[in-house]
């Protein structure tokens, strides 16, 4: 089992290594420095400037290491983001780590809510919608699933916000306070928004997985067996089901990211996901290419820690 | 030479229609195909006839050619290829239309006027917003077709490969999914679109690029199970060429596969896009756009909510439809969801 | 196929999941296997369900309680400033701040229009004095006894006081800065007027290449090894001199901006971003009436009223900037400023600016009080204004409306550089961009996309600034469709057919705005010139690539528009002047546009203080751009702020300087407004409960059934 998480890992930083070659294909050499440069600096900005902030950002390099092997991009790319010294933002000259660093929590405190409350809505949800197979309930819940994921975001997003925040005003339209006592009130329309949009899915595929696992042979023999079904369930049936239901929110862990992408912005809250989009708009690519590294570290991690711990919730995964 | 665009689109859509009626005689002959067709049709009767309706509004504007505009209609360039649906919508403008410029009314109609002549109004610039919404289509099915085209033959060509053959080629396509998979896809979709500039084909590219991933992980395992068949096996030992075989024995029996995940992956394409349009980087005149647009309407008071209704409702209703139908070819197809859903 | 399901429709469901535990805990609460889990589990989620009701409190009030009643004016913010250097920081959102923390020597007058410059930190406008050899020589005197805001930079004053007194040569250090190339200031350019600032700039260069360790030195001492600029001289504590090389007026109005302000030499040394230090960027230390207490970027500002300002310690100075004016005009008089004349500034002690990234929910906090004063977003217009004045909605509300023409010009260019629509084609291009130009309604476009608020440009120069003529009507803005027909033909595109392809004159029209709003609005340019057959293709490309094509020249049509740095005919004329060229030079001059006779009169306009020379130089500068149509002049921006009855004294400046000392407010009035305006509406969530209870409750006595 060592030798196991061992290739794992190491399969993991190829993994890393290969997303960083992509991020500098992308961002390094299909969009030139000049162009971040002008971008970041604006229109009426003398060449002299723009020469000098290259050399500020460390933009002043040949790209390869066979233009020049001890000063290029290239190397300084992976030895920067290896090391987590993400530098400068290209749009205000920030350090990142700081930026992220401030992100960190307001993110995580929608996220985190937006994952949880997910699955213990639907997880139950689809229990029931298993439960009540054959009924009205089944194909009705079956039918609102496919309804709710054929829904665009945006719709979600302008709909809550001018529903509950205009026309009801029951909470904030957007903003975001850190202070516990106010934190609530601006997370309860992004986390309606972001359930509403993602429980479809949820709840859908949940179903599939539970109808799948208390079908099959085991089950059976026990219940023939004369077990009782709570142990049935919560021995057979659920440890079954926690390998995909684990997978899926490993997943998510991406899907939050971006999903809170659209949310933070629309909400106003100052997380990763907010950060990001005012990368994008203002073109801020040394921002952009660290959440895009960061988002693809966190989802290897994760998928690591998922692919080990698969071993102790399922006897039958080997290592192999 | 300078192809016209509406050359290309003409070819295009005549190709897609004439690869419809091959793939509907190639079904009609095999018993399996046509039985699961006449099980998806007595199921799912309203969504498909929906799904119908949008290609053929589809297909109506992506037929085009030049000339035969009436003098009078000034709107339009000389010279300029218009769609049949265009055509049907040349007549549409408002009354006053037939003096134009005497008082400038935006160049034609006027701006953000309620349903009423215009059965779903019309938009700031005093576009008629049924006509939009409808011209949608045509960029949504092209959205999701030409994505799938892109994204469907490169993972069968690669899952196929690496799962028939192994190796070190093997090795290559898992790193690469790999590596791909573990970017979260907007972000992976913002780069690349950003890198390779606007417009819709690199936004199809880019989500043809993110989309493949998990496909091609599909055939992969599939193919890995399918290659340790018996009769593959078999043609194998009787030194049945590599390529054949993969056509004869691995391709059709990845069909099915096939056909669910185009139509699965079809909303989510659809649905992407409409948050790349708000990001201002998704494709000009789809329904994305057109709610973006929209979007800021709805403040107005009075409000105006036609044109966020009508783009809105009509990428649900496709949205909508096209899931429910791949839910059913999915219960019909695959045999392990089969057989839990009935 | 098999009908398996029975299996778990026909089991013990006590088990399968929580809900249905519930449901069976709450309805039957008789089960006794499943009763006290049950109970337990009914117990704990309704708990949590009552905690959660509590804690999240139907409120839409986005601030704290406690800070109801206190006079804090709430604005917002779109994006943070890249940076808050005084020396670099160049845009409305940075000098929100920068300007509200550095005092200048010079201000604008909060009353007067057009703008007129008083003193500020300095005791007079700068004496002039031409110098025997042709040079200029400018003195300022600042006043004594002026404080930088308390800050951990500085040493140790007296217990609980760190600060340290202004002198002329922190104004010098500055423009030391703005000199020195690592700074990367975007106003060399204009500064260079004063004697020894290049030669400073590439000094200071030079040493550092030549010797690496010096430019780990201090930043004072490497200016004072250089010897400093020869034009800067402080021959007192509190005199600076500025000597010119050449005649440049207009010098006095850089001395109204951050960039000629003083800047400690200690904050800039200690704020290195090292250690957990801030950087100077995100920490600035001033003389203003305001201090940045609070900074994240993400999400808020506050500035606090600084104790160590002039205008609080020193309230018997009367200094003019720091009482509130007593001349103004009619307007002034009836909305009750001129009431406030000769108090002492500032009002009010605390300004929170939060971030709001969208529009919508900007407005929509206004309307429900939440923002003191906001623009009006063109969504709300007409529910907000109507016949250009107050609807009865917002009267009854006692929102206030304050109407100012900004000191901005938006345009259409053509890329003179350009074979089809430049100066390659001639006469023949020039007809076409005339006939382009007669196309073009600017009065439908503000209509449309700005609520017409608008006033159509007839040339660059915009009202409220010298040379700007109201009784001048620019032949070519007008709409005149069939001499715009006739002008097609003559320049050999009957009816917009190009005989070289036989089919509609192609034209791009590049843009880099990619929203979809950006899109329309170009939309509405190439739907008029489809009028005159020009088949006009969009290009928008986003922001890098638009510059790319703008460096290499390859574009032809564009949109653009420039905000007045001072209020002075030269900053918008020099748009034009052929050494600010765009593809060749880097410049603004993005039309590319070369004219001799223009040039020499802009040379000329550029060096003269106002007067009837400079007036006809103008004059005849306007009519070369007329007929030379590099630019569609398409209007300058109308600023329309709302402001509600609990604010006092807004009054736009239409330039990027911020007001807030001059401003008012009353709480009270206020908090009462907010809860009147912000009562939430309950009964749906009463009638969502009801439609929830009875979607569930058929499948609960659908489950009882089966159980029986």
């Amino acid at each position: 089992m060592g030798a196991y998480i061992i290739r794992r890992l190491i399969y993991g930083v190829g993994v890393v290594i290969g997303v960083l070659f992509l991020l500098f294909i992308l961002f390094f050499t299909v969009t030139e420095p000049d162009d971040i440069a002008r971008r970041a600096l604006g229109d009426k900005v003398p060449p002299e400037v723009i020469e000098q902030w290259k050399v500020n950002h460390g933009y002043d390099r040949p790209l390869w290491p066979w233009q020049d092997w001890d000063e290029n991009l290239l190397f300084d790319h992976y030895r920067r983001m290896l090391t987590f010294d993400f530098g400068l933002s290209d749009a205000d000259d920030s350090p990142i780590i700081d930026r992220i660093r401030a992100g960190m929590g307001p993110s995580l405190s929608l996220t985190i809510p937006l994952l949880v409350l997910g699955i213990l809505i639907g997880i139950p949800l689809s229990l029931l919608v298993a439960f009540f197979r054959e009924t009205y309930i089944d194909r009705m819940g079956v039918f609102l699933c496919v309804l709710a994921m054929s829904v665009s975001i945006i719709l979600y997003i302008v709909g809550a916000q001018y529903l509950i925040g205009k026309v009801l005003r029951w909470y904030p339209i957007s903003g975001f306070n850190a202070d516990l006592l106010m934190l609530p009130r601006f997370l309860v329309l992004p986390i309606i928004v972001g359930l509403l949009s993602g429980i479809g899915g949820d709840v859908r595929f949940y179903r599939t997985v539970f109808l799948e696992e208390s079908s099959r042979d085991f089950v059976r023999t026990a219940r023939a067996k004369g077990a009782s079904e709570p142990r049935i369930m919560t021995h057979h049936v659920l440890r079954n089901a926690l390998i995909p239901i684990l997978t899926r929110v490993v997943l998510a862990i991406p899907f939050l990211f971006t999903g809170a992408l659209l949310l933070e912005a629309f909400f106003g809250i100052p997380g990763l996901g907010s950060m990001t989009f005012d990368a994008i708009q203002a073109n801020d690519f040394a921002t952009l290419r660290t959440m895009v590294f960061i988002g693809a570290l966190s989802f290897v991690l994760g998928q690591i820690a998922t692919d080990i711990s698969y071993g102790f919730v399922d006897p039958r995964v080997r290592f192999e | 030479m300078d192809v016209e665009s509406y050359v290309v689109s003409n070819s295009v859509t005549l190709g897609l229609v004439l690869a419809c009626v091959w793939v509907a005689r190639v079904v009609g002959r095999e018993p399996i195909w046509r039985d699961a067709a006449r099980q998806l049709w007595s199921r799912r009767r309203l969504a498909i006839v929906v799904v119908a309706l949008y290609m053929t509004i589809g297909l109506v504007d992506s037929i085009a050619w030049k000339g035969g505009i009436p003098e009078d209609v000034v709107d339009v360039l000389p010279n300029a290829p218009l769609t049949l649906l265009d055509r049907a919508f040349l007549g549409t403008k408002e009354a006053s239309y037939s003096a134009p410029f005497a008082s400038v009314e935006f160049y034609g109609a006027e701006a953000l006027k309620r349903p009423g002549q215009h059965p779903f109004g019309t938009d700031i610039l005093g576009r008629d917003v049924l006509y939009l919404s409808l011209k949608g289509a045509r960029v949504a099915l092209l959205i999701g077709g030409l994505t799938s085209l892109i994204a469907i033959p490169l993972a069968l060509i690669f899952g196929v490969g690496a799962g028939y053959f192994g190796g070190r080629f093997d090795d290559f396509v898992f790193f690469l999914i790999s590596t791909l998979a573990s970017i979260p896809g907007l972000l992976l979709l913002i780069a690349l679109i950003m890198a390779m500039g606007r417009g819709t084909l690199s936004v199809c590219i880019a989500l043809g690029v993110t989309s493949w991933v998990g496909f091609c992980r599909l055939t992969r395992a599939e193919t890995l199970k399918l290659r340790e068949l018996d009769y593959v096996s078999a043609a194998r030992a009787l030194g049945v060429p590599e390529l054949r075989i993969v056509i004869r024995h691995i391709l059709p029996n990845l069909a099915h596969l096939i056909v669910i995940t185009f139509v699965l992956m079809f909303s989510g394409l659809v649905l992407s896009e409409a948050v790349l349009a708000w990001l201002g980087i998704g494709v000009d005149g789809s329904w994305g756009q057109m709610i973006d647009g929209a979007r800021d309407e709805l403040s107005r008071d009075p409000i105006i909510w036609w044109n966020l209704s009508a783009s809105g409702a009509a990428l649900f209703v496709l949205i909508l439809a096209v899931n429910s139908v791949g839910d059913a070819i999915r219960d019909v197809l695959d045999p392990r969801t089969l057989k839990d859903s009935s | 196929m098999q009908r398996r399901p029975k299996a778990i429709a026909n089991s013990r469901p006590s088990a399968l999941c929580s809900p249905v535990m519930l449901a069976k805990g709450v309805i039957e609460g008789l089960d006794s296997r499943a009763l006290g889990a049950g109970i337990r589990r009914a117990c704990l989620l309704s708990l949590t369900a009552l905690t959660l009701a509590n804690f999240l409190g139907c409120s839409n009030d986005p601030y704290p309680s406690s800070q109801e009643g206190e006079k804090v004016l709430y604005s917002s913010f779109h994006e943070a400033p890249r940076t808050l250097d005084p020396a670099k920081a160049y845009n409305v959102g940075a000098h929100a701040i920068t300007g509200a923390v550095y005092d200048t020597l010079l201000k604008y007058h909060f009353l007067k229009r057009p703008l007129e410059l008083m003193p500020g930190l300095a005791v007079a406008l700068p004496e002039r004095i031409e110098l025997a050899d042709g040079r200029i020589l400018y003195r300022f005197e600042l006043r004594s006894d002026l404080l930088y805001a308390n800050d951990e930079c500085f040493e140790l004053a007296e217990p609980g006081l760190r600060t340290r007194e202004v002198v002329a040569a922190d104004v010098a250090f500055q423009l030391f800065r703005v000199a020195d190339a690592k700074v990367a200031s975007p106003v060399i350019e204009p500064f260079s007027n004063i004697d020894g600032f290049q030669e400073f700039s590439q000094a200071l260069t030079a040493r550092r290449e030549a010797e690496p360790t010096f430019g780990e030195r201090p930043i004072r001492e490497q200016y004072a090894a250089i010897g400093g600029v020869s034009g800067i001289v402080t021959p007192s504590r509190h005199v600076l001199e500025i000597t010119l090389h050449r005649a440049y007026p207009q010098i006095k109005y850089w001395f109204a901006m951050e960039f000629a302000t003083p800047v400690p030499w200690e904050a800039v040394t200690y704020y290195d971003g090292e250690e957990g230090r801030q950087r100077f960027d995100d920490h600035p230390v001033g003389t203003g009436p305001y201090i940045l207490t609070e900074y994240d970027k993400q999400a808020r500002y506050v500035l606090e009223s600084s104790p160590n300002w002039y205008g609080i310690r020193h309230p018997e100075w009367q200094a003019p900037s720091a009482i509130f004016p007593s001349v103004g005009d009619e307007e002034d008089r009836l909305s009750g400023r001129l009431d406030y004349a000769g108090r002492s500034l500032p009002f009010i002690n605390r300004v929170e600016v939060h971030r709001e990234k969208e529009n919508i929910p900007r407005f929509n906090k206004f309307l429900q009080g939440y923002y003191d004063a906001s623009g009006i977003i063109k969504e709300s217009f007409d529910k907000v204004v109507q016949e250009d004045a107050l609807s009865p909605e917002m009267l009854e509300r006692g929102v206030s409306l304050g109407k100012s023409v900004a000191l901005d010009v938006f345009y259409i260019g053509f890329n003179l550089d350009d074979d089809v629509v430049g100066r390659l084609g001639g006469e023949r291009s020039r007809k076409l961009r005339q006939a382009m130009s007669l196309v073009i309604d600017v009065e439908e476009y503000t209509r449309i996309f700005l609520n017409g608020r608008g006033v159509p440009a007839q040339s660059p120069i915009p009202p409220g600034i010298y040379g700007y003529r109201p009784d001048y009507d620019n032949p070519y803005t007008r709409v005149d469709l069939e001499q715009a027909k006739v002008l097609m033909t003559e320049a050999g595109y009957p009816n917009g057919i190009d005989p070289k392809t036989g089919e509609a004159l192609r034209l791009t029209f590049d843009s880099y705005d990619t929203s979809t709003a950006g899109m329309t609005q170009v939309r509405f340019y190439t739907s008029a010139w489809k009028q005159i057959g020009i088949d006009v293709r969009i290009e928008a490309t986003n922001y890098n690539q638009f510059h790319e094509k703008q460096r290499n020249g390859a574009y032809q049509v564009f949109q653009s528009g420039w905000v007045a740095d001072y209020p002075d005919p030269e900053n918008f004329l020099f748009l034009l002047w052929s050494e600010m060229g765009k593809s060749k030079f880097g410049g603004p001059n993005a039309s590319n546009f070369s004219n001799a006779t223009y040039d020499a009169l802009f040379v000329s306009m550029k060096a003269r203080e106002n007067g009837p020379e400079r007036m006809a130089e103008i004059r005849e500068m306007i009519e070369i751009l007329e007929v030379e149509r590099p630019w569609i002049e398409l209007f300058h921006r109308e600023d329309y702020s709302l402001y509600h009855g609990w604010v006092r004294n807004v009054k736009p400046m239409g330039i990027s300087t911020p007001t807030y000392q001059y401003r008012d407010l009353d709480p009270a009035l206020r908090a009462a407004n907010r809860l009147e305006w912000n009562e939430p509406i309950i009964w749906p969530a009463i009638v969502m409960l009801v439609l929830a209870v009875l979607v569930v409750l058929p499948g609960i006595r659908t489950y009882l059934q089966e159980r029986q």
